[in-house]
């Protein structure tokens, strides 16, 4: 199932994607520019733009030789992926000579999106409004703040604990996250999931991203073609904060898909009538690395809310060597994140204390959670204090090993335990066996490791496993 | 059960990279586009640097651009500009070059003319404008005034951009402010903002220029210098040469480990600075780089700004002079020195054939040589 497991990149949706979708979502500018910047590395953001002005296509052997010889895997990393996402495509010129170029709804695109020559909407319209009506920053970030906080707290099941229930979380809203089975209906009571566990622990844009991509899954459902809805979500990360945007050159669907997305808070409009709209953090951080999204949402949002500490940003958590954990919070929903993998021992009107036990962790493992989401979470929401600690300890560090703001001994030990119920693990993907001479298994094998497939091999019993077989078989193919 | 030890899962920190600033400097010296008027105009390579701009801000999220131009007699931002003037002003009088960027103004007619991504549009109205606002102060007995480009300026007004910026960056994301900063964190756990540090703001600087070098001698000791400094902050200075050949230029890409680029077809602009001066410091680790084996290293002399091949260099402060000086004081440090006999053909004494002395010849026992430690 798709959606059983958080996805580690956002787009690894798009991958598996058939080429007629990304035909018709490259032709808008907007998702080209969105997909080039977000999905690509950086050699294979070199190779485009190199090949985007060019009038014929580059000869493979130009463009190997471009790469040092040394970069053998990142070029063939790059070429890949470049072909899994159908951006760049193979052709052979005269005289038998492979030859790459930009594929052309994505290369059309991209220098519309570089140039602007053409008159497409793609990049939305700005709506002009008087200075004293327009909303500001902080009313947008505080109006997403609080639209997320109540689907998390939705999620979590906080109602009881104090916290407003649902304040305007609409049926959609509830609809879409059972429907992604983060959540439960059982006897008319909200019960959350393991995935939904794995969720909440995520940081805010992957949560995004997550939910972003249910939406797109359930567009064909309820009638929306999923590329419209995609290459709007694509149009809204290419917004400005604090900008308003012109409804009137929207399609029926995009305005629906705007509707549902203001309920999460990614969008905001004074009421589902007005003839404008307003892009909030959430929106236009998308495609930017995660940490630009920076405090006031995610601050907020992870930080202790209503309590009306005003150090928003910063954070709460402090563990210690010996396992005990420290978090300065009254918010219901962070004392139930952090009583998934610690038990808990006091509460006190603002701090809780626990610890974090072998018993605790494997009990949050059983639950769907990862070491690494733990691990994340309390980094992510580490106290001030910790940090600054470690900065004083990282000048002494050693190299290789990146400094921690935990303890490294709590991360270890929190990774062991769940090592040891790991002690498999799957990998789905394809068997290439029965090759007749040693040379005609290693040519393949060799290039499946360049290309970054390969996982397991024997040369004793000419068999490797890969994760994907189309090149694999292409390069077969090729050489026959 | 080596699988149970947690070291492996360090490594899996999938940490956005660093985002870079380009800094382009535009030598929009008048005497030299005139020249290149045929092939390519001033207008047509605005163009073109417009697109390579956005081009690298498409790269990444966070990527950040500046634009300084290196005018006749000044250098000046064209972006990012702090005041930009409301009125666009027409430039009057009639240079040949001048009337080539008033034609660029397809691209920036008004807001919601042609749809583009924002930052986009920003950067390139505010070149254009700016530009235009520079063209049109320039006066002719300006242009008369001065056939050079003062590229010496605009280096340094680039320099400065970049070190800004850099403390900019690392404030914000260095360890040291890190609590305030970045709550968001790092999305996955394992290491923290403290290794920001290490790889900071991306920069770069991009000349693209047109004047040659005699026009560029009397600053010689000005752009020597903001080169040390380029080479002391690992910052490669690429040379993107329309016309001409600028000595100190290709000194500056060499000392820089920059790429230095004389185009020989100049209406390919666009293909060169996409190919070769888009890709960043991280992407070029793994490319094959245009390099020039034959650099000029030829340097100007401190007295008459000659480019010289062979000089007089003073012991004490190393300065350069053309020819012998008058009373063999250094203008410079002013170091009382002795030419001795110049001119004088040396004596040239046939070379002693040397008999070489074997060091440890098999009777090499007998000498005292330490024992070299045994080996494992």
């Amino acid at each position: 199932m798709a959606m059983a497991v958080a996805p580690s990149r956002p787009f690894d949706y798009l991958e598996s994607l058939p080429g007629t979708t990304f035909y018709k979502l490259y032709q808008q500018p907007s998702t080209a520019l969105a997909i080039f910047r977000r999905m690509l590395p950086d050699l294979a953001k070199c190779f485009v733009m190199a090949l985007l002005y060019l009038k014929d296509p580059l000869p493979a052997t130009d463009l190997e030789a471009w790469v040092k010889a040394e970069s053998l895997k990142e070029r063939d990393n790059a070429l890949s992926i470049l072909g899994r996402l159908h951006i760049l495509s193979n052709t052979v010129i005269t005289d038998n000579v492979r030859a790459y170029k930009v594929t052309d709804p994505f290369a059309s695109s991209l220098r519309q999106a570089l140039t602007g020559a053409e008159k497409t909407q793609s990049f939305g319209v700005l709506w002009h409004i008087s200075d004293g009506a327009a909303v500001s920053i902080a009313e947008l970030d505080e109006y997403a703040r609080r639209q997320w906080e109540g689907v998390l707290g939705y999620m979590v099941g906080t109602s009881g604990l104090g916290i407003q229930r649902d304040a305007n979380l609409s049926k959609g809203v509830k609809q879409l996250l059972q429907a992604g089975h983060l959540v439960e209906i059982r006897d008319r009571r909200v019960e959350i999931t393991q995935d939904g566990f794995a969720f909440v622990l995520q940081d805010v844009s992957t949560q995004v991203w997550h939910i972003l991509m249910l939406y797109v899954e359930s567009a064909d459902a309820i009638g929306m073609s999923s590329v419209e809805v995609l290459s709007f979500v694509f149009l809204l990360s290419s917004l400005e904060l604090g900008k308003a945007y012109d409804k009137k050159h929207l399609t029926s669907n995009q305005l629906r898909t705007l509707t549902d997305l203001a309920d999460f808070g990614i969008v905001y409009q004074d009421s589902p009538d007005a003839s404008h709209f307003y892009p909030t953090r959430l929106a236009t951080t998308l495609t930017s690395d995660s940490s630009a999204l920076s405090n006031p949402i995610s601050g907020s949002l992870s930080g202790p809310s209503g309590t009306g500490s005003n150090k928003a940003g910063s954070g709460f958590i402090i563990v210690e060597t010996n396992y005990r954990l420290y978090a300065y919070t009254s918010s219901p929903l962070q004392i139930s994140l952090i009583a998934l993998f610690t038990t808990l021992k006091y509460r006190f009107p603002n701090l809780i204390t626990g610890k974090i036990t072998r018993q605790s962790v494997r009990r949050a493992i059983e639950m769907g959670i990862t070491a690494d989401q733990i691990i994340s979470y309390l980094a992510t929401h580490a106290h001030p204090q910790m940090r600054k600690h470690n900065v004083s300890r990282s000048t002494s560090n050693q190299a290789g090993i990146p400094p921690s703001v935990l303890p490294p001994t709590v991360t270890d030990q929190i990774r062991l335990w769940q090592l040891e119920r790991d002690r498999v693990k799957a990998t789905p993907g394809f068997l290439f066996k029965d090759f007749v001479s040693l040379a005609e298994y290693e040519a393949p094998c060799r290039y499946a490791e360049e290309i970054g497939v390969l996982v397991w091999k024997s040369d004793r019993k000419r068999m490797f496993f890969v994760t994907r077989h189309e090149q694999v078989a292409a390069f077969l193919r090729s050489r026959k | 059960m080596n699988a149970v030890d947690a070291t492996e899962h360090y490594e899996t920190s999938a940490r956005d990279p660093a985002p870079a600033l380009l800094t382009v400097v535009l030598d929009t010296n008048p005497h030299a586009w005139a020249l290149l008027e045929d092939s390519l105009p001033l207008s047509k390579a605005i163009a073109n640097i417009l697109v390579f701009l956005n081009a690298h801000l498409a790269c990444n999220y966070a990527n950040e651009v500046a634009v300084v131009a290196s005018h006749s007699q000044k250098a000046a931002w064209l972006y990012p500009h702090e005041n930009p003037a409301t009125k666009i002003s027409h430039d009057a009088d009639g240079d040949v070059s001048m009337n080539g960027s008033s034609t660029n103004n397809n691209t920036t007619e008004g807001p919601g003319q042609v749809n583009k991504y924002r930052p986009f549009r920003i950067v390139e109205e505010q070149v254009t404008h700016n530009l235009r606002e520079l063209m049109a102060s320039t006066s002719g007995p300006d242009v008369k005034a001065n056939n050079s480009t003062m590229m010496a300026g605009a280096l340094t007004l680039a320099l400065s951009h970049i070190n800004r910026r850099s403390i900019a960056w690392a404030e914000a994301h260095g360890a040291d402010t890190a609590a305030e900063t970045s709550g968001g964190g790092p999305p996955s756990g394992g290491h923290a903002s403290g290794t920001d540090t290490t790889e900071g703001l991306q920069s770069r600087i991009l000349i693209v220029s047109v004047s040659g070098a005699s026009d560029s001698a009397h600053q010689y000791i000005p752009i020597m210098n903001s080169i040390f400094a380029c080479q002391r902050l690992h910052i490669p200075i690429d040379v993107c040469k329309l016309s001409g050949d600028a000595v100190f230029l290709q000194q500056a890409s060499d000392a820089t480990k920059g790429i230095y680029m004389s185009l020989t077809e100049p209406r390919g602009l666009l293909q060169y600075l996409m190919m070769a001066f888009l890709p960043d410091q991280r992407s070029r680790r793994h490319l094959v780089l245009p390099t020039r084996v034959d650099v000029d290293f030829r340097a100007a002399c401190f007295c008459h700004r000659r480019v010289v091949d062979i000089g007089f260099v003073c012991s004490i402060c190393l300065s350069i002079f053309c020819e012998p000086l008058d009373n063999g004081t250094c203008l410079t440090c002013g170091t009382n020195l002795e030419i001795g006999d110049y001119g004088a053909k040396p004596a040239v004494v046939a070379r002693k054939r040397k008999k070489k002395k074997r060091v440890n010849g098999p009777s090499g026992t007998a000498t005292p040589t330490p024992t070299p430690t045994p080996g494992p």
